[in-house]
């Protein structure tokens, strides 16, 4: 590949820059270069993400509806927040689901990078199959689960009735916020199953032949010796998974709409029902804050490491 | 290592069907039902095999054109997201492989701070401001933000993709003459295009099946796919199946049929990209 781009400057023969022949440029004037190329990027970032993020916080501190001068109230957002139940509601939800998820999604998904891991036959074509709810919306997602969850009619909810399960996902509260577990297991176990497939296979053969030789067992040799070789990649998985879990919407949206009375309300609805159905500016404000610090609280060993790795090499 | 024997071999065997069933039943049967005529559908006992008719798509174009008009919509803003996210992730990335200024890592790390931010929260300041850029229900902002949202990524895949490429390559241009517009173009750009590649499957399967900015930013004009597939479950004389599961289908066969054919670029994205261990 290499010989090949060589080879096409060879024989394109690019045109010379009259003005300073035969020579690199000054390494000064390649700033400008650089900023123009990180231009498109930075704006896009500040002015859709970062600054209405900082506005928010702002935000926070006003009373404001639509068509309304926003005025100063200090705290009095927050103190409503923290009065609201049906705030305390949504965090608990959202809490209570997203470990669900992302603790589902990791032992799911470890067991079948474990169990996929020595298969060599059609291994291309299964893994294409675990992939394929990946691409997938969620809309279309939420019609196949309730399709087969459909209480009494659906494959799925008569299976489940036969061994004396009922799942009453559209009338009992737990049983909608579990659905939406479910499915979000079955959507993003994906992600997780490959960061963890692809840190397996890379531990190497050697230290498993050793730890076998030294009279291990297959279970010793995997909580003792891949599990910590691989808990990097875990980590990865598991805060990747917290971070989009938190922001939680279309699954519990599209099966229950956050009822019934609001309470499988999660973060990220409560914000949508206080936004864009009461008006309620202030209080989802407040509330976006917290999502925000929330996120960001548990970004941080991620971000701390990055801004490590950058730091080094670059 | 020598777990050959055969009790191990059909106990995976077992579980990797499982696995299977678990991950394709929900689609085979929703891809299936939607050539099953409407009364077949819930019929118990479940039908393996049917004659495949095309009612439920039929219907689907009596009662829910919208849905097409959503899918051109979706196309729109799919194809235009790919081409921003990608032009402004190859530079932001170029820059981050080859540069050393403080500058540059610190906004290298601002991008990651940023992506890190719950969607739902920057809808709430910028709503107003949309509203008065009379930018509501149109595909431009759809485009932006699905842009903005995947460029931080983008920008640090590419980073590692261009990090593996020798920079010699790159000075050899230089003294035969070439300016960095020309190196970047000819010797950078093919270089990187695995990477390329694997952005793209990424920004396709976000922009495709995105659900909450569509949902709030758009209305009819520019309303994609998947918003109006989450009307057609909600309406009030009762879920049509039939025409739903036609739905669901022509939307997800493109994308699920991308991602099969270049599912080794979503693990070399996923082991490049940001989530590198």
């Amino acid at each position: 590949m290499i010989a090949q781009i060589a080879r096409r400057i060879d024989i394109r023969p690019l045109r010379r820059d009259a003005s300073m022949p035969d020579r690199q440029r000054p390494p000064q004037t390649r700033h400008g270069f650089y900023v123009l190329l990180l231009l498109p990027a930075l704006l896009l970032l500040v002015g859709l993400l970062a600054t209405p993020a900082v506005y928010i916080v702002w935000l926070s501190f006003q009373k404001s509806t639509l068509g309304q001068e926003p005025a100063f109230v200090g705290l009095a957002n927050y103190a409503a927040l923290i009065a609201d139940s049906g705030f305390w509601r949504a965090v608990w939800n959202t809490f209570a689901v997203v470990n669900v998820i992302v603790y589902g999604e990791l032992a799911f998904g470890l067991a079948v990078a474990v169990l996929l891991r020595r298969v060599e036959m059609g291994r291309k074509l299964i893994i294409a199959a675990i992939i394929a709810p990946y691409a997938i919306t969620e809309s279309s997602g939420i019609v196949m689960w309730r399709f087969m969850m459909e209480p009494e009619v659906g494959i799925a909810s008569r299976l489940l009735d036969g061994v004396g399960i009922v799942l009453p996902w559209d009338s009992e509260p737990w049983a909608g916020l579990a659905l939406a577990c479910l499915i979000a297991i079955w959507q993003h176990m994906p992600f997780t199953f490959l960061i963890l497939y692809a840190a397996l296979l890379s531990v190497p053969k050697e230290t498993q032949e050793a730890a076998a030789i030294d009279g291990a067992t297959a279970w010793q040799r995997f909580w003792r010796v891949e599990v910590p070789i691989i808990m990097p990649a875990i980590l990865v998985a598991i805060l990747f998974r917290y971070i989009f879990a938190i922001r939680l919407f279309g699954e519990v949206w599209l099966l229950t709409r956050g009822g019934p009375a609001r309470l499988t309300e999660v973060l990220a609805i409560y914000l949508y029902r206080e936004t864009f159905q009461y008006r309620n500016f202030g209080l989802a404000s407040a509330a976006g804050v917290c999502m925000l610090l929330l996120s960001l609280l548990i970004a941080l060993p991620y971000l701390y490491r990055m801004a490590k790795e950058v730091r080094r090499d670059a | 290592m020598h777990d050959l024997r055969l009790s191990t071999r059909l106990v995976r065997a077992a579980g990797i069907l499982a696995v299977l069933t678990w991950s394709l039943a929900p689609i085979l049967l929703v891809v299936t039902s939607a050539f099953k005529e409407p009364r077949q559908i819930f019929e118990v006992p479940f039908q393996a095999f049917f004659i495949p008719t095309a009612e439920n798509f039929e219907t689907l174009v009596r009662l829910n054109p919208e849905f097409f008009s959503g899918l051109r919509n979706s196309v729109i803003v799919t194809v235009f997201t790919v081409l921003l996210t990608l032009c402004a992730s190859f530079g932001a990335g170029y820059v981050y492989a080859r540069t050393k200024e403080t500058a540059y890592k610190v906004s290298a790390v601002f991008m990651l701070v940023v992506r890190m931010l719950p969607p739902i929260v920057v809808t709430v300041p910028l709503f107003p401001v949309i509203n008065w850029l009379e930018l509501n229900d149109s595909h431009l902002i759809l485009i932006l933000l699905y842009a903005a949202f995947y460029v931080s990524l983008g920008a640090w895949m590419m980073r590692s993709f261009v990090a593996q490429i020798p920079i010699e390559l790159e000075e050899a241009a230089a003294i035969d003459g070439a300016t960095l517009w020309q190196i970047l173009r000819l010797v950078v750009l093919p270089l990187a295009a695995q990477g390329l590649v694997a952005l793209t499957l990424f920004v396709v399967v976000f922009a495709w099946n995105e659900y909450v900015f569509a949902m709030i930013f758009t209305m009819n004009n520019a309303r994609t796919a998947p918003v109006v597939i989450g009307e057609m479950l909600s309406t009030a004389e009762g879920v049509q199946w039939g025409a739903v599961f036609a739905a669901a289908t022509i939307q997800l066969v493109p994308v699920v049929l991308i991602v099969l054919a270049l599912q080794r670029f979503l693990i070399a994205g996923l082991t490049a990209g940001a989530v590198k261990s």
